[in-house]
């Protein structure tokens, strides 16, 4: 079990962490519910409950202790705990909780799905807003996405070396269209490197999933 | 009983149940898990390769199941092709259980193989799995196309035409495919071997950029194959069926290249077992493939060459060997670099497992295929030894000496050896091994030869077998 924050009793804290590795939202969201009544701060619920539950989950998978199936529902048990206290945050007329909002998406050609699937549950997992645009998207698709979702992190991912040169190309859209500056431009996936990132001049690069987490955190703060 | 399901495919995929693609994900993890309990079952860490025909047979019903339950996924149509039991077992056992692979002196027939069978591997190479510099490439695959023991050629991968980046669905994808199908015919023939089957062009990922490959008087030609993938897991598109029924339609071999990922939807070693038998369903049913790529790999490391990876292959294998005519490879991927006696170790664990286990040999993806120019002809050399010394092994021999190339291989996994690539390694003149990667190469199998593998003796005996049943 993670270190409990002394304003959540044990045996809450306890059962909502069952809940998020088993996967089980509609509870979790219950006992989320449960813990707002009892005066808990939202924020407190994310940073002392929600992100170290969650992170330990994402460690367990990098270590094969767990499989993708088990990270994914705890994922998503955590997504709508997220967007309960997003929602009840708004209401309240308070900042939101969100580190920041990152648009995700495989470039161009590309048609893998699995390994940004993994970065969109850790990123979630960890209190960021990410949009996820799926596969061969092209590049006026994630410029299009960073405006309309006020994005603060834009994520290429590419998988195969024959899509590398779409992230290229997506970079460069940004820089031709004066918008470059507005985002933190980061490039993930199997056929990337830190040296092709150096090479394109993206603003970093992730070689996993826990790594993307640590380098938008870097980036945000 | 149909011979050609295309307009069956599509018909359903129209008109199948709709479903949200994570969904379908969700799905299938969940009755993955329902069919590793109900058909017990069990990964053991110390029984890589399990002598237990029930356990095959058990896999295979519940790979059976999980297929016709969910069905396919079709991406193009977020719909599900679904078929009756009865479909899908007619279907497997009409698939072919032999294939002739090129043309003229060249022509090899790669059979089914039974469980410890003594019918030798069909052994193919090339960089498949693994990307290659345009400077480099044909040299790499003349190294592979000379080497005797080496039946197959895959063309391979390169990320560049005329130094510039191959754009998918350009003008240049086209040229690449095409280029890279005329330096494998090239290689071939430099090789004296002209006719030696080429299993794929790797370089495009359309549809158009495929077929471009196909060249009867340079590039490939019905006596080749084309890869048609899979999505994982279960999953496939329109392109990819487009690519098939092409394919079909000309006569050509169509090869099943599946990716289950282990740790993926399917979860552990069992669980990733089911979702590759059933793929195998997927590549007789949807593709009508010649032959089957077992390219199983961790999602953690691009590769199969751990427990997890070695079991499944072993255990999928048995379960194919014993319950289908199907023919179907290894994909070898390893986490250490070329030029390294673990990668050497890595490629032997899993020749020796496959062998044993009804599987033919498609090897070697060096450093899981992120590094460029990781591939020469010398570990297909080695692959091919250690599958023929392999034939005469029991199950319970193959598992103590797959045991025993864990141990040197295992620790390092984490932090692999990135070796070197294939300019460093080999004389780019008279394209040989150079000394040091001989060396490496002699010493390991030595040691392969003291732990009791005829390293000698068994490629003599496979070649005298494989006349036999070539004939």
């Amino acid at each position: 079990m993670s270190s409990v924050p002394a304003s959540i009793p044990p045996d809450l804290y306890s059962r909502f962490e069952q809940a998020l590795r088993a996967g089980e939202a509609d509870s979790a969201e219950s006992l989320a519910r449960q813990m707002l009544d009892i005066g808990i701060d939202p924020n407190t619920l994310v940073q002392g409950a929600l992100v170290p539950i969650l992170t330990e989950v994402g460690q367990q998978f990098q270590d094969f202790h767990i499989y993708l199936p088990e990270l994914m529902m705890a994922g998503d048990a955590a997504s709508r705990v997220t967007a309960l206290l997003e929602q009840l945050t708004l209401q309240a007329g308070q900042a939101p909780l969100a580190r920041g909002t990152v648009v995700i998406g495989q470039v161009e050609g590309d048609i893998h799905d699995i390994g940004r699937s993994i970065v969109r549950t850790l990123l979630a997992s960890h209190a960021f807003r990410v949009v996820d645009l799926g596969h061969d998207v092209p590049a006026s698709a994630f410029l299009e996405a960073a405006q309309k979702e006020r994005a603060d992190i834009v994520g290429l991912s590419a998988l195969m070396t024959t899509t590398l040169p779409a992230q290229r190309r997506t970079l460069r859209l940004f820089e031709e269209v004066g918008q470059r500056q507005r985002y933190k431009i980061i490039i993930g996936g199997g056929a990337a490197s830190q040296s092709w990132a150096d090479e394109i001049h993206a603003d970093g690069y992730a070689a996993d999933a826990a790594a993307a987490v640590e380098l938008c955190k870097q980036l945000i703060a | 009983m149909r011979s050609n399901w295309f307009p069956t495919l599509v018909e359903r995929s129209e008109n199948g149940p709709y479903m949200k693609e994570s969904d379908y994900d969700l799905a299938l993890a969940r009755k993955v898990v329902e069919l590793v309990r109900k058909h017990g079952l069990r990964f053991d860490p110390q029984v890589i390769v399990p002598s237990d025909d029930e356990l095959a047979d058990r896999l295979y019903q519940a790979g059976l199941e999980l297929f016709v339950e969910l069905g396919v996924y079709n991406q193009s149509t977020e719909r599900r092709i679904l078929f009756t039991r009865q479909e899908v077992e007619e279907a497997v056992a009409c698939a072919p259980g032999a294939v002739v692979l090129g043309a003229g002196r060249q022509a090899c027939v790669m059979r089914h193989r039974e469980v410890e069978s003594r019918q030798p591997c069909i052994v193919h190479s090339g960089p498949t799995g693994t990307p290659c510099s345009e400077r480099y490439h044909p040299l790499i695959l003349l190294s592979c196309a000379r080497e005797p023991l080496v039946d197959c050629l895959g063309a391979g991968s390169v990320s560049t035409f005329q130094g510039r980046p191959v754009i998918p669905g350009s003008p240049l994808e086209l040229l690449a495919s095409r280029q890279a199908a005329v330096d494998a015919r090239q290689a071939l023939r430099l090789a004296g071997r002209p006719g030696m089957h080429i299993n794929d062009v790797a370089v495009p990922l359309t549809c158009a950029g495929k077929l471009a490959a196909i060249d009867p008087e340079d590039g490939l030609r019905p006596t080749d194959a084309l890869l048609v993938a899979q999505l994982p897991e279960l999953k496939t598109n329109y392109d990819q069926l487009s690519r098939a029924a092409f394919l079909q339609s000309i006569g050509m071999h169509v090869v099943d290249l599946m990716t289950p990922l282990v740790g993926g939807m399917g979860g552990g070693a069992e669980g990733t077992a089911v979702v590759t038998v059933a793929s195998h369903v997927l590549g007789v049913i949807c593709y009508d493939s010649a032959y089957h790529d077992m390219g199983h790999m961790s999602l953690r490391w691009s590769h199969n060459t751990d427990r997890l990876g070695l079991w499944i292959y072993a255990c999928v294998g048995q379960a194919l060997a014993r319950n289908t005519p199907l023919v179907t490879t290894n994909a070898i991927y390893t986490r250490n670099g070329l030029g390294t006696p673990a990668v050497l170790w890595e490629v032997a664990a899993s020749a020796i497992a496959c062998t044993v286990s009804g599987v033919h040999q498609m090897g070697v993806g060096a450093t899981g295929g992120s590094q460029t120019d990781h591939t020469s002809g010398l570990e297909a050399r080695f692959n091919a030894e250690v599958a023929h010394a392999s034939l005469p092994l029991s199950r319970e021999q193959a598992n103590r000496l797959v045991l025993e190339c864990l141990q040197r291989y295992e620790a390092n996994l984490e932090q692999p050896d990135p070796g070197r690539p294939f300019s460093q390694i080999y004389d780019l003149d008279s394209v040989e091994p150079g000394q040091e990667w001989l060396d490496c190469y002699r010493r390991v199998r030595e040691e392969l030869i003291g732990l009791g593998l005829d390293m000698d003796g068994g490629w003599r005996a496979a070649r005298r077998m494989l006349s036999q049943f070539t004939a």
